[in-house]
């Protein structure tokens, strides 16, 4: 296949300093599924972003089609027929799906162009819909369509302005299962009508999956090109981190003791008040990682809310310790060492304007041993925050930076910090690893099951099958507000089994659940 | 704090906010005085050049940077309390009430009971839309913009009326025993101890939100409610705490202005002292030793803006342009800021 693109020895160091990329060179040949991966942090944003005309290299060159090219600014990179659909949509909500899609193109008539063809704009549209498979209803208002197809848009409205090259930026970071392998298609239909794609991912089954070859980046080099069919998963994280990664949590067998957490008969609204879970009943025990799977908005925020004491139960009980918990309020809950890394770090779980060191003392501050008198004792504040900075591999310049500065994998492991240094005899964790590099998947993994040996109850929720089956010693599938299936994970249990249970397909009897 | 970095990012960012508006003042003066070099050194030079301009800049400042403290404390939990000129009434009605109407106790009593009165007075009131925010969801600003009303036109109602003096035609309470009244304390000046008072609250602020638990959780409420909830603060408590503290300041901004100035409750006499307090909040980004200097400086502006009326052909206006300009300025880089850490964050999310 001949070269579309190629980017040679990229180098972008921005004026304050910082190297973003110090020689990379990407090679896109024509018609090809190519995949970018990397840490966050690694490169591949500035890159893109050096392609599309956003930032002008320090160093390098870049040939498009054999023409050596310098954009200054993304409508060059679209004149020349490449095209980027970001990870966060950029779509009017509430104009349609026809309008969204030739939004600033829109086909004219009449004297000057004064008027829109709409006639010509419903043409052009459906032709594209038809040639691509891409389907949606145009007629609909972008507010109303789900996410999967608001995507398909930013596909086609790229696709309206000629785009030969594009670019999917973490594409399949906001889809279910299903809607993935549909966005697959689509790629794989973009192909054969013979565009070309560059991938930007950090899940590597799906770069296994959909590409033909990988440029992997790390530290603002590329490290590494492969043809898909010669490596494997193991390699490529490999070449990202730049040492071993294991891909199993190594643990021991659990050795269960006593129940630390009892729910009975759980029932609790969600935000527009229906109800979210249907009388839910399980126990954890010290020593054990109860994994929760099932597709995201089953009733697992909800769950986890109510445990936590963020959220009112309509009915049932929760004893932890033998104590209720409903009623507790949420200071009173964390005190008694429940420990919650909540599924939003973002939101939830950090101060992203607040200091590193504000941000760790969340259950701390009131507590004698950091206070001096009336006042907060800020010596022993920064000898906490310095400590727990170095045992959670927290890597900032200092306990002084803003939390909102962090990359996603520093900033959560700021958050399991915070809730880990408190002992907890419970630990909820929620999408523990969401968002985050493969190295402090890793770690927070590790240290889950560390506190599991210690003797604490531990309960995961995760959007990410194969993150609930690595860490958990039983699997609850929630499905519509209910535990429709608890297994024990076996090795002999595949995710294609719990993925009967999580679509509703299969339902164990209620004995058995309980 | 901050990192070092930023704050040295934030600070010359005022101060070229605070450059380019006096920049504007200067050119409206070229334009428009047939002496411009001698109406620049008249608002710039004059309010230095003399003890007794001295004594009165500080005298001004007083009630801005006790305003501003009150506002800073409130926008830092989040909450945007425009309440601070109506606290401001409230709480000087009822210490000028006390100071005039308990005679003859020791003034080592009397004046702590004034200003305790005040204090009160002040949090009371600014308890009231704080409960509506924390409770109810009222929005804040609008409930505090209502209660200044009600509280300027209820102070005027009494003292035209109840508490009116018997002397004299003005609206205005009983003339307040001497022996209460704040000190001179610079001689040849007007300077009287509420500076003192007022460098006390700054430095009473800056332990209360730095140092202290409550601190911690009012800001932590003020940058993030959902963490703070979260993390298990209560943060309808925090928010309703916030704004007392912050009426209570107001209070006493309004009895250091009568005990040192005004000598009385007078009807309006604070006009807009609880507005200017918001500007100063502003200007010093919440931060207590930055409500000091902001103080002082739009206290030297005003003080500037009467020797320039004196001093040469320009009306004293020309320094409520600067003023306004640097409204202006400190409220659109505010946004600027956040509009930019909006980007950057979306930015960060958007490509990793």
């Amino acid at each position: 296949m001949p070269i579309l693109l190629e980017m040679k020895d990229i180098h972008k160091v921005y004026p304050n300093g910082t190297a973003a990329n110090k020689g990379v060179d990407l090679t896109v040949h024509e018609g090809e599924i190519h995949a970018l991966v990397g840490e966050n942090g690694a490169g591949k944003s500035t890159l893109m972003k050096i392609l599309f005309g956003l930032e002008a290299p320090t160093n390098g060159t870049i040939e498009y089609k054999g023409q050596p090219i310098r954009f200054s600014g993304p409508k060059d990179a679209i004149q020349q027929g490449m095209g980027m659909v970001h990870q966060h949509f950029m779509l009017s909500p509430s104009l349609s799906v026809s309008e969204n899609i030739v939004l600033g193109n829109e086909p004219k008539k009449g004297p000057f162009s004064m008027f829109r063809d709409r006639a010509k704009e419903y043409r052009e549209v459906e032709h594209l819909v038809a040639t691509y498979g891409l389907k949606v209803n145009l007629q609909a208002k972008v507010e109303t369509i789900p996410v999967g197809q608001k995507q398909r848009v930013e596909i086609l409205k790229v696709l309206y302005r000629g785009a030969k090259l594009i670019i999917l930026d973490e594409p399949t970071a906001v889809l279910t299962p299903q809607e993935t392998d549909e966005l697959f298609d689509s790629i794989q239909a973009l192909v054969s009508e013979g565009h070309t794609i560059i991938f930007i991912t950090h899940k590597l089954r799906e770069v296994m999956r959909i590409s033909n070859r990988i440029t992997v980046l790390r530290a603002g080099k590329s490290i590494a090109t492969l043809q898909t069919k010669d490596t494997n998963q193991e390699e490529i994280s490999r070449l990202m981190v730049g040492r071993e990664v294991l891909f199993r949590v190594n643990k021991i067998p659990a050795d269960p003791k006593e129940v630390v957490l009892s729910v009975r008969d759980l029932e609790a609204l969600d935000d527009k008040g229906t109800k979210a879970l249907q009388g839910i009943s399980f126990d954890i025990r010290s020593g054990e990682v109860l994994g929760i799977a099932g597709v995201e908005g089953n009733g697992q925020t909800e769950l986890v809310e109510t445990i936590t004491g963020l959220r009112k139960a309509v009915a049932g009980n929760i004893l932890y310790q033998g104590k209720e918990l409903l009623g507790a309020s949420v200071a009173e809950i964390r005190r008694m060492k429940v420990g919650h890394i909540p599924e939003d770090r973002q939101t939830s779980g950090a101060s992203l304007t607040s200091t590193i060191a504000d941000n760790l003392i969340l259950d701390h501050y009131r507590n004698p041993e950091f206070k001096r008198g009336i006042f907060l004792n800020h010596n022993k504040i920064k000898q906490f925050a310095q400590t727990m900075m170095q045992a959670y591999d927290v890597r900032a310049q200092n306990e002084e930076i803003m939390a909102g500065a962090l990359s996603g994998g520093n900033l959560q492991k700021v958050v399991v910090a915070r809730e880990l240094s408190k002992n907890p005899k419970l630990l909820i964790a929620s999408q523990p690893t969401r968002g985050v590099d493969i190295g402090a998947i890793e770690f927070i993994h590790r240290e889950i099951i560390k506190r599991r040996d210690g003797g604490a109850a531990v309960m995961v929720v995760s959007a990410e099958l194969s993150e609930v089956m690595a860490l958990s010693d039983r699997i609850a599938v929630l499905y519509n507000g209910e535990i429709v299936a608890l297994l024990d994970n076996t090795p002999d249990l595949t995710e294609q089994e719990i993925g009967y249970y999580m679509l509703g397909i299969k339902k164990q009897e209620q004995e058995a659940v309980r | 704090m901050k990192s070092s970095r930023m704050v040295v990012l934030e600070v010359s960012g005022i101060l070229m906010a605070v450059i380019t508006a006096l920049l504007c003042g200067f050119v409206v003066i070229f334009l428009t005085s047939s002496e411009p070099f001698a109406a620049v050194s008249a608002l710039f030079l004059d309010p230095l050049s003399s003890w007794f301009n001295v004594g009165t800049i500080l005298n001004k400042a007083v009630p801005l940077i006790l305003t501003g403290l009150a506002l800073s404390v409130v926008f830092q939990s989040g909450v945007f309390s425009m309440g601070a000129e109506g606290q401001l009434y409230i709480g000087s009605f009822l210490g000028a009430l006390t100071a005039v109407y308990l005679p003859g106790l020791s003034p080592w009593i009397h004046l702590p009971l004034v200003v305790l009165a005040a204090l009160i007075g002040g949090a009371l009131f600014g308890a009231i839309p704080g409960l509506l925010k924390a409770y109810l969801n009222a929005n804040e600003i609008v409930t505090t913009l209502m209660l200044n009303f009600v509280a300027i036109l209820l102070t005027s109602y009494f003292v035209n009326n109840q508490f009116k003096s018997h002397g004299g035609g003005y609206a205005k309470m009983e003339n307040i025993d001497k022996n209460i009244l704040l000190a001179k304390i610079i001689p040849g000046t007007s300077a009287h101890a509420g500076i003192l008072i007022a460098l006390a609250a700054v430095v009473v602020v800056y332990l209360l939100l730095y140092k202290t638990s409550i601190g911690y959780e009012l800001r932590m409420v003020g940058k993030n409610g959902h963490f703070a909830r979260y993390g298990g603060i209560a943060t309808r408590k925090i928010i309703v705490i916030s704004v007392m503290i912050s009426g209570a300041l107001a209070g006493l901004a309004g009895i250091v202005e009568i005990l040192g100035i005004q000598q009385t409750f007078k009807q309006n006499f604070s006009a807009g002292l609880g507005f200017d307090g918001i500007i100063i909040a502003l200007l010093a980004r919440n931060h207590p030793v930055g409500v000091l200097v902001a103080g002082l400086f739009y206290a030297y502006i005003q003080v500037g803006a009467q020797t320039m009326q004196y001093g040469s052909d320009m009306p004293r206006e020309v320094a409520v342009i600067i003023q306004v300009m640097l409204v202006l300025l400190v409220t659109a880089q505010a946004i600027f800021t956040f509009i930019k850490q909006r980007y950057a964050k979306t930015e960060q999310k958007a490509v990793k």
